[in-house]
Parts: structure tokens; sequence; C-alpha cells
């Protein structure tokens, strides 16, 4: 049965495919089941694309050609993936150590989601500063940076949810959000409305689960007493030749979500394109 | 293996550390049933109650401000002498207790035996619980878990000869550490040091080194008062929530307390 890990980019001011690019390249370093797909449809550089086993189109027309955050298409990641076992990462991220284990963790599971995920000392975050609308109106508590599904019906039913919710933001939230209702669309509300309409959340969101969880850099769940707008405003980090990241001399492991596009600069780049090599 | 409690006491112009010990190591011979040897370079009347006096040289001298209450005052500080207990203790497993950590119970008899060879407190608990406590959560606020260096325990062992080896480092150059680890305060604490060498012993990563005291560790600030100390039972006044510079009365009894405030607790034990 195969497996792999998923990232879907649509470059905006961002560029989103040369973060995904660093994502494999880690992804790659670390793991025995490094098979790799991007679903893009801007340009891969030829210097990114040894990273990536799969460069898929996304299909159906640009959903997201008139926003900013390009979630619209993140329904179709189940109609593009070539694998039947998915791990899908927000393309913000960089994998620190093996995550080989999540496979046996995932193993009978439709869809995986995190309920848990920590801050740059290891907390587990347990604000809800970015999650009103979750706690208001009894939402699972889920994140989407990164999940696991297996192609079953369950799993499809799940992405066709994402679809109609996606593409129907305002009337779902309208309706089934009527406390601390959003001003606009955010993929983790919409994956938590599918999944609470299929019942899922009992056995695909584990409370406390270190599978998927990420560390996530958001800077107001930090447990700061002030708040900066971005993390890299008050923490310097360090990135090695041999892979080991300290954000404010503390050691990341695992999955790291840096949020903060400056961080990935082309030094942290090419150390990971010459590690490939 | 020989056990015994290592306390620390350097005079300044007006808080008599020796007077605090001794009445430090009065509650240890009642509680935990110990030796109790002091380091100083003072002199030391009681001998009696202490196994050893142990004599140190600590030409170091800090300043920090001392609260009484509402009023403070800017005095002299020798804390640095700490950084060598590895070397000056006598004992092979030596717990080692700030002179105005108020023992009033036998929970920290429980270091004695259990298999971690460090042992620090890293939550704390104020007794006027509506401060805001942040100070003692992290080094700062964008930095590492904060340890308190108040109480600890340590086997002898060539790993904790490394953690006291690495304190030593700190110190020697703490200003590149203090702007490391985004500390604002001046002034070289030991809270600060243990805890940047608790982080880097863990690997710079999550805790593993040090195990936890027994118990929870108690406190009043500088700017609460020491009323009265009465067998196991301690009678304080702590700033209110609302109004920082009134009062409110509060008891203790059987529990362990950090008085911060060394004038009250001076004027508790007639020095």
């Amino acid at each position: 049965m195969s497996k792999g890990h998923v990232f879907l980019a649509q470059n905006s001011s961002v560029d989103y495919v040369r973060q995904a690019c660093a994502l494999a390249l880690t992804i790659k370093k670390y793991n025995k089941h490094n098979a790799t797909c991007l679903i893009t449809n801007d340009p891969v550089p030829p210097l990114y694309r040894h990273a990536f086993d799969y460069i898929n189109p996304i299909p159906w027309g640009d959903s997201a050609s008139d926003s900013t955050w390009k979630i619209e298409n993140r329904w179709k990641i189940i109609h593009v993936s070539p694998f039947k076992e998915n791990i899908v990462y927000d393309t913000d991220m960089l994998l620190l150590n093996t995550n080989d284990h999540w496979w046996q963790y995932f193993e009978g599971k439709d869809l995986a989601f995190t309920s848990a995920v920590t801050d740059y000392r290891k907390n587990i975050i347990t604000s809800d500063h970015y999650r009103k609308a979750f706690t208001a109106n009894s939402l699972p508590n889920l994140y989407i940076g990164c999940f696991y599904f297996r192609k079953t019906a369950r799993a499809f039913e799940f992405f066709k949810w994402l679809d109609v919710i996606t593409n129907n933001w305002q009337d779902f939230y309208k309706k089934y959000l009527p406390q601390r209702s959003q001003k606009f669309c955010s993929l983790d509300v919409n994956s938590a409305l599918a999944v609470k309409f299929m019942g899922l959340a009992e056995e695909s969101v584990i409370p406390g689960a270190t599978c998927p969880s990420f560390t996530h850099m958001k800077p107001a769940i930090q447990g700061w007493k002030t708040v900066p707008p971005k993390w890299t405003d008050v923490l310097s980090s360090y990135y090695t030749k041999d892979g080991h990241l300290k954000v404010g001399n503390v050691l990341q492991q695992g999955l790291f979500h840096y949020v903060e596009d400056e961080f990935l600069t082309d030094t942290m780049l090419a150390y990971l394109m010459k590690d490939s090599k | 293996m020989t056990r015994g409690v290592l306390l620390f006491a350097q005079n300044n112009q007006e808080v008599d550390y020796v007077a605090i010990a001794n009445l430090a190591a009065t509650k240890v011979k009642q509680y935990l049933r110990v030796p109790v040897s002091v380091v100083t370079n003072d002199p030391v009347a009681d001998h009696y109650v202490f196994d050893q006096v142990i004599p140190v040289h600590d030409n170091t001298l800090s300043a920090k401000y001392f609260y009484d209450g509402t009023e403070s005052k800017k005095l002299h500080w020798k804390n640095s002498s700490r950084v060598q207990c590895f070397n000056l203790s006598p004992y092979d497993e030596t717990l080692v207790i700030d002179v105005d950590y108020i023992l009033n119970s036998k929970t920290l008899s429980y270091c004695w035996n259990q298999p971690r060879d460090f042992l620090i407190y890293q939550k704390s608990f104020d007794l006027a619980p509506w401060r805001d406590a942040a100070e003692f959560n992290h080094v700062s606020d964008f930095s590492i878990p904060f340890y308190w260096a108040t109480v600890f325990f340590f086997r002898k062992t060539v790993v904790t000869e490394s953690f006291f080896t690495i304190v030593d480092n700190i110190k020697s150059n703490w200003t590149y550490y203090k702007a490391l680890y985004q500390i604002h305060s001046t002034t070289f604490r030991n809270d600060l040091a243990f805890s940047i060498a608790l982080h880097m012993m863990n690997g710079m990563a999550a805790d593993s080194f040090a195990g936890h005291m027994p118990g929870k560790m108690f406190y009043t600030m500088g700017q609460d008062l020491l009323l009265d100390m009465n067998s196991d039972k301690m009678k304080f006044l702590v700033q209110r929530k609302d109004n920082l510079s009134s009062y409110i009365p509060l008891v203790t009894t059987g529990i362990d307390v950090h008085v911060m405030n060394k004038m009250s607790l001076m004027r508790c034990i007639n020095v």
C-alpha cells in the first residue's frame, strides 16, 4: 500500500513552492517512507524538482484565484494525491526528526487530526486566542496544519464536505457558528465542521495525541505576556548544517510550523539542498 | 554514604544571615534530623548547632533592593559562593536550603530515599496567589523555564559535578549568558544561572536531568510581612489583591515557606 507526504502550494506574495521544497527535503532527510507529492499549478524551478517524487496539477480550475490564503483548492487533494495513505502538510513547516512511526499510529484510521499542538517551549497550547469560534460553538478542536487520511469512502466524504463548506462558507458560518463567528474563511473551522457533521470527532481527533502534532509558532499562543506581531521579532533562531534548529535557545524537535515566511532563509534552504545531493 | 544540609550565610550591612542560619539549622534538626553545615566568612557565635562551619572567601559584592513591606533599601548581596557547593559540601548527599526557607514539616526528608541525583523546584506557589508570578515561570518572557536555587538536592556524581561546573562557567560569563537568554536583571542570580545550566544539561530541550523536589514550594515576597513564628505556625500580612499597599492576615500551619522579607524574619527571631 503506497504511503506519501503531500503538500498543496499556490504562490501569492509568498513563494509556497519554495517552502514546500524545504519541507520535502527535510522529509527525505529523516524518513524511510519519504515519497513526496507537490500539488501546484505554479512553475517548479528545476532546482527544486528533486525534492518531489510527484508534481501534480490542481484539477478543475483554480477555485482560489481571487483569494489571498489560497485554501479553496484543498478539498481536491484526495483526488490528486498518488498515494493510498497520505500525510498532508501546510508548506510552512520543517520536519526535524523522523516521523516514520506515525504510519503505525495511523493504522486502521480513515482520518487523523491532532488537537494537541505545542509552543516552542514544548507546552501543549491551551489558549483559544485564534480559536474563539471553536470554543464558542463547541467544535472539535482539530488543527489542519498536518493531518492524515487514507483513501476510503469516509475520507472522500470528508473532502466532499470540505468542498461544500469552503465554497459556501458564509452560509455555513451563519447557520452553524452562531457564537463568535468568523468574518473570514478558515480551513481549520471548515474541517472541524466537516468532522462534526460526519460524527468523526471521537475516532479521528484524539485528545493529547502526539501524531500528527506540531510546534505552532503563531505569536499569541506562545505563553508570552507581551505578544509581538511576529515571533521572529523577539526570538533568534539557529539552523545548523546538521539540521538542528534552536529557537530562543530551545532545541526544536518533530514538525515545526514556522508561520513566518521570512524564517526560511536562503542559507537554510542551501543547507537542505546540499544535504540532499 | 553521608548526608546533610548545607546553608549559606553572608551578612551584609543590615541582614544577619548567620543568625537566620541558626534558626534554619535548628529547624533542620527538628524536622529532618540530619547534620547541618554553614558556609560563611562571618563570625558564628552558636557553633553547637552546626556540624561544620565552612569558611569561604567571597569577594564579590553586588547590591540589590531588600524589601520590608512598603519600604526598601539597597544593600550588599553576596550570593556567588553557592556555585561552589559541590566542592564545599562535606556530604555525599546534600540538601542546600536558603536560610530564609523556613521549615515547618518533614517534607524535604523525602529527598534522601529516592533515585534521582539532582532535585530542584520549578513550580512555586505565592501565598498571595493573585500576584503576577510570571518572573518565576520563565527566566524572561521569551526565554526558558525558571528553576529555584532556593532549595535543591544533589548526590556527588560525575554528572552533578558537570552541572555545577556549567553553573560556574555561566557565572564567569554572566554578561554573555544574560544576553543570550534575554535576561533583564543586571545582577547575577543563582536561580537564573541554575535555570540556564539545567536547560543545557537537558540538551536545550525537554526536562530530564533534574527531578522535582518533594512537596510544593510556597513563598512570600519582600513586600509581605512575617509577624510571628510559633512551633509550625507562621503569621503573615500579605499584599491585598486590589491594593498592593494594604494587607490581609494569613496563617500557615505545617508548611515550609520561603520568606523573602529578611527584615521581618529577623524581627521574629529577635535579632
